[in-house]
């Protein structure tokens, strides 16, 4: 069965593999999560509030990320994500595909990553 | 700063969230554009752009409460039920799926077709086979108190007599002494009567019953009335009860035939009743004659006349063991009786079928494996069919739909699969239970009322519910962890990891189970190859066997034997003619034996078979003489008394000695003897080989040979039959002989003629039968497995096309891509194997009892079933073996 890959779909699949690569060292709010994958994508990936947090809510639903209310003195309070050790392993599967994907679009390409 | 929260909550509205939930969603997203419209002014907007450039969040690239709806609140408390409307909504959901499944199983028919009729062929068996033991052996007999009926038997280890019937003085001790019984009851089951006087005369069939019979079983009459007390003891009477069938296909189903007069051997007898359909009981009865258990004739008042069928219904709280033990003191108290001789009761429906249980269920077993083989292969074509279909599952959990709805459609459609599959089973198993009621002589008792029944629909419908929970399980393992990235990516459908071995382990237990069956299946053909080719110790081709129900004590009957023996030794073609009581393929008459060189002890008189045979018939029958010499003319009732025994009875009596010239005195037993005189010793004239009186499976016994004309026994109820040795198709000579016979004595019914050859391998149908059924289910086993193996290796090959394509554009050569695919369906079938010699070799031993001198854990049929399975699975793989080296190369890596 032939896939076509839209834009979207290809996102939101890439979504869900930014976003864990981002909570694997520590926990972050989502405002910062969206800021980062603009910032380290140079631009070229960006999310609306309006995809990006259902995109959130459903990683929390499927256990992969936590979501907490924080509150630092003197701040407001903030939800922040973390990743369960569900999520971890996910990550780590969903990681090794990303790598399989990369170096096969690669071969067929012609284009060699670093 | 804009109110962002008022804005959120707006947007979010329509979704009617909890509360709490609504109020942290509302928290969180304008704290986001909070920041985002910071960030807009810092980097140079007015205050109306930055609002702006945040609300536009809200609202790209689709709404944010069209973006939140598939997501599953986490806080969100359950919903409160709605009843019907929710009801309605799942049922609709429910219909969806079904639809969707028939479109997913329309758009593959060639999957759809085999998978529902592996399911169909694997249920079939089952529902059959299931029915069969069910009401075969399993149904209680549909008499009153059927629980509590048993058939009487006694044994004695002492004399190896494992199954003796009862004498007319032991039932009278039984009726006078017992304390256990509400009813007790002999009969004489199956023995032949002439019928005269009414049109040609013909044989007929009769099963005679005593008093208690009737009533014990409440049996009512179809028509008329049973037999009253008084006519059981007064003989004399003439009244007759007919059976159903008798009545249906002799008498025309005259519905008066109440009081029509019939003639038996001479006798007018009036009939005053026909009887039911009686399917259990020895269904092949033509007429039920009565028998007093307190007649005067003197064969039913010797102890050792044991001919008497028995059987009691016991009072309640009773239990059979307590039976056993109230008649076995009765029988010990006799002093003919061995010290040791023992009762035992069997449950009369075991007693009735007995003989079929081994083979039942070892068919049955065999019938449930094929389920299981066809089970798997189905859920192998599943599960090569999910791998297809991940992309379509993996596109559907993108676009929001939860695991569980994915999993819900998954088991529908396997529930529609196994539903399909059950329906065409149904339809096939209730056929072949139509088509195997039709067989002629098929060895099962019962047979005419055995239907697809309520039990095996039931077990159906558990195996259909099974089936489903499997399928749909198999379907969705995998899922609950699908892997988008891997699954969305072109490359991401080869069968490896957790999936692959899924697969090669349905491959794996697939051949197991085949492997089993047709171990079995091997096990049953050596065994009966042996049996076929045991030496019956006589020739049975161009060998004709004549029934002729006439006895030959009076001058008239010596003299139409003689005729017919004259008659028919002249027809052409014929080279020799004799008689005999012996029936091939049937229980030998018993004989005990007396001996003047050692004393006997009368209650430990060795047994054996015995035969009143005339001077030419080991001669018509071919048997070797092994010492002395076979009976002449001479040896008639004016000669000396002589006997000639068979070898085994030679080695058993006088072992390293010869018996030629010894005496022997013999108990003729059996129906109808009317003379209780001892018996005179006779000289052993001659020694022959052993003859399987019974049949070829039977070991053989010791066994003696009287001339008829010396018998001094008289059996009134002696069935003799002549023999004629062909000189080439014995059956050619039907016609002249039955002429020869009709020119001797005209009213002589000759219906009874039969190829002896025909007999004997009668006397093995029983296992024939059973190796038809078990090796059509090994057929069946096989014809899966091939379609097995060849499904999920040419799956997992085409899968790999483009792997072989690199392969051969390296350089490999196409033997060595063929020997590659093979050797991955060669590994599974290895595996699978010892898998499956491991399970035959703890299964085989439960049908001990079916084989014949063939152990259970035989080498050969081990080896051959291996190798056929070998052989059949890398068949089935060569096709896709030979397509994967058929790969061009440039073709499959341009195709992905």
């Amino acid at each position: 069965m032939a896939i076509q890959l839209t834009d979207r779909e290809l996102k939101k699949g890439s979504a869900e593999l930014l976003i864990l690569s981002l909570l694997e060292d520590r926990p972050r709010h989502g405002y910062e999560i969206g800021q980062l994958i603009e910032l380290r994508s140079r631009g070229a990936l960006r999310f609306s509030v309006a995809s990006f947090y259902p995109l959130l809510y459903r990683l929390e639903t499927r256990g992969w990320i936590r979501g907490r209310w924080v509150e630092k003195t003197g701040q407001r309070r903030r939800r922040y994500y973390r990743l369960t050790r569900a999520g971890k392993k996910i990550l780590a599967t969903q990681r090794d595909g990303w790598h399989e994907f990369v170096e096969a679009v690669g071969r067929i390409t012609g284009i060699e990553y670093a | 700063m804009p109110d962002f929260k008022a804005e959120v909550r707006q947007s979010i509205a329509e979704l009617d969230l909890p509360p709490e939930r609504e109020a942290e969603i509302v928290e969180e997203l304008s704290q986001d554009l909070e920041e985002r419209f910071e960030k807009a002014l810092s980097e140079g907007a007015s205050k109306e752009e930055a609002k702006q450039l945040a609300l536009q969040e809200l609202v790209e690239p689709d709404s944010l409460s069209a973006q939140l709806k598939p997501v599953k609140m986490p806080s969100r408390p359950p919903s409160p039920a709605i009843g019907a409307n929710k009801t309605r909504q799942r049922f609709a959901g429910f219909l969806d799926d079904i639809r969707f499944g028939v479109r997913m199983l329309r758009k593959q028919p060639g999957f759809a077709v085999v998978a529902i009729l592996t399911l169909g062929i694997g249920i079939s068996a089952s529902a059959a086979m299931l029915s069969l033991v069910h009401d075969v052996l399993l149904r209680p007999l549909p008499y009153a108190h059927s629980d509590r009926l048993y058939a009487i038997w006694a044994s004695s280890e002492s004399t190896g007599q494992t199954k003796v019937a009862a004498s007319g003085p032991d039932f009278e001790d039984y009726l006078d002494q017992n304390r256990s019984f509400v009813h007790l009851a002999e009969y004489i089951p199956r023995f032949t009567f002439t019928w005269t006087g009414d049109g040609e005369p013909k044989l007929v069939t009769c099963t005679s019953v005593s008093q208690d019979f009737f009533p014990m079983l409440g049996i009512r009459p179809f028509l008329g009335r049973l037999y009253e007390p008084r006519e059981y003891t007064y003989l004399e009477n003439d009244t007759l009860l007919v059976s159903y069938n008798f009545w249906k296909n002799q008498l025309s189903g005259d519905p008066h035939v109440i009081g029509r007069v019939i003639h038996f051997e001479g006798v007018s007898e009036t009939i005053v009743g026909v009887l039911p359909p009686l399917s259990d009981l020895f269904p092949d009865t033509d007429v039920w004659p009565k028998h007093t258990v307190r007649p005067s004739w003197p064969y039913m008042k010797w102890r050792g006349n044991k001919f008497l069928r028995a059987m009691g219904e016991l009072k309640p709280g009773v239990t059979p063991v307590m039976a056993e033990e109230d008649l076995t003191a009765i029988l010990r108290r006799v002093p003919e009786e061995p010290r040791d001789v023992q009762v035992h009761l069997v449950p009369l429906k075991e007693d009735l079928v007995g003989n079929v249980r081994m083979p039942l269920y070892a068919t049955l077993g065999a019938a449930a494996l094929i389920l299981v083989v066809a089970c798997i292969n189905v859920a192998a074509l599943l599960l090569a069919r999910m791998v297809k279909r991940e992309g379509e599952i993996a596109i559907r959990l993108s676009l929001g739909a939860s695991l569980p709805r994915i999993a819900q459609q998954l088991v529908t459609e396997s529930m529609l699969l196994s539903a399909i599959g059950c329906t065409v089973g149904l339809l096939i198993g209730w056929s072949v239970l139509r088509l195997l009621a039709r067989v002629p002589n098929l060895p099962l008792p019962r047979m005419d009322s055995v239907h697809l029944n309520a039990p095996a629909l039931l077990a159906t419908i558990a195996i259909a519910t099974a089936i489903t929970i499997f399928f749909g399980w198999i379907s969705s393992v995998g899922f609950s962890r699908l892997n988008l990235f891997s699954a969305l990516r072109p490359h991401g459908l080869e069968i490896t990891g957790r999936r692959g071995l899924s697969l090669a382990l349905l491959i794996t237990g697939e051949v197991a189970c085949s492997v089993v069956v047709t171990v079995t299946v091997c096990l049953l053909i050596h065994s009966f190859w042996r049996v076929i080719h045991v030496d019956p110790g006589f020739q049975p081709q161009s060998l004709l066997r004549v029934y002729l129900r006439t006895n030959y004590y009076t001058e008239k009957g010596r003299a139409f034997w003689k005729g017919v023996l004259t008659e028919t030794a002249s027809l052409p073609g014929v080279r020799h003619v004799a008689l005999s009581d012996w029936r091939p393929g049937r229980d030998t008459a018993t004989a005990t034996f007396v001996f003047d060189d050692r004393p006997n002890d009368p209650t430990r008189l060795p047994s054996g078979e015995g035969s009143w045979v005339s001077d030419d018939f080991f001669r018509t029958i071919v048997t070797p003489l092994i010492a002395g010499r076979l009976f002449t003319e001479h040896d008639d009732d004016k000669a000396p008394a002589v006997a000639i025994i068979n070898d085994e009875a030679a080695r058993r009596f006088w072992p390293g000695q010869n018996p030629i010239g010894k005496h022997i005195g013999v108990n003729y037993t059996g129906p109808g003897r009317r003379s209780e005189a001892a018996p005179r010793l006779r000289e052993i004239v001659g020694v022959v080989g052993n003859i399987r009186h019974d049949s070829l499976d039977a070991p053989a016994a010791p066994a003696i040979y009287l001339p008829y004309l010396q018998d001094e026994t008289n059996h009134d109820m002696a069935t003799m039959s002549l023999f004629v040795r062909a000189d080439g198709n014995a059956m050619a000579l039907v016609d002249s002989v039955r002429a020869r016979i009709h020119a001797v004595e005209p009213n002589q019914p000759v219906q009874n003629i039969q190829n002896v050859a025909d007999l004997v391998s009668q006397s093995v149908a029983t296992r024939r039968y059973t190796l038809v059924l078990v090796g059509t289910f090994a057929a069946v086993g096989l014809l899966l497995a091939a379609v097995g193996v060849y499904g999920v290796i040419s799956y997992v090959t085409s899968q790999r096309a483009r792997e072989f394509g690199i392969r051969i554009a390296l350089g490999a050569t196409r033997g060595r891509v063929v020997s590659h695919v093979l050797r991955r369906s060669a590994i599974l079938t290895a595996f699978g194997s010892v898998v499956g010699v491991v399970g035959s070799l703890f299964l085989t031993r439960w049908f001990s009892s079916l084989l014949f001198e063939v152990s259970p854990l035989d080498p050969f049929s081990f080896s051959a079933a291996v190798t056929i399975l070998a052989l059949v699975s890398i068949g089935a793989s060569l096709l896709p073996a030979w397509r994967a080296a058929r790969v061009d190369p440039i073709i499959a890596m341009q195709s992905e």
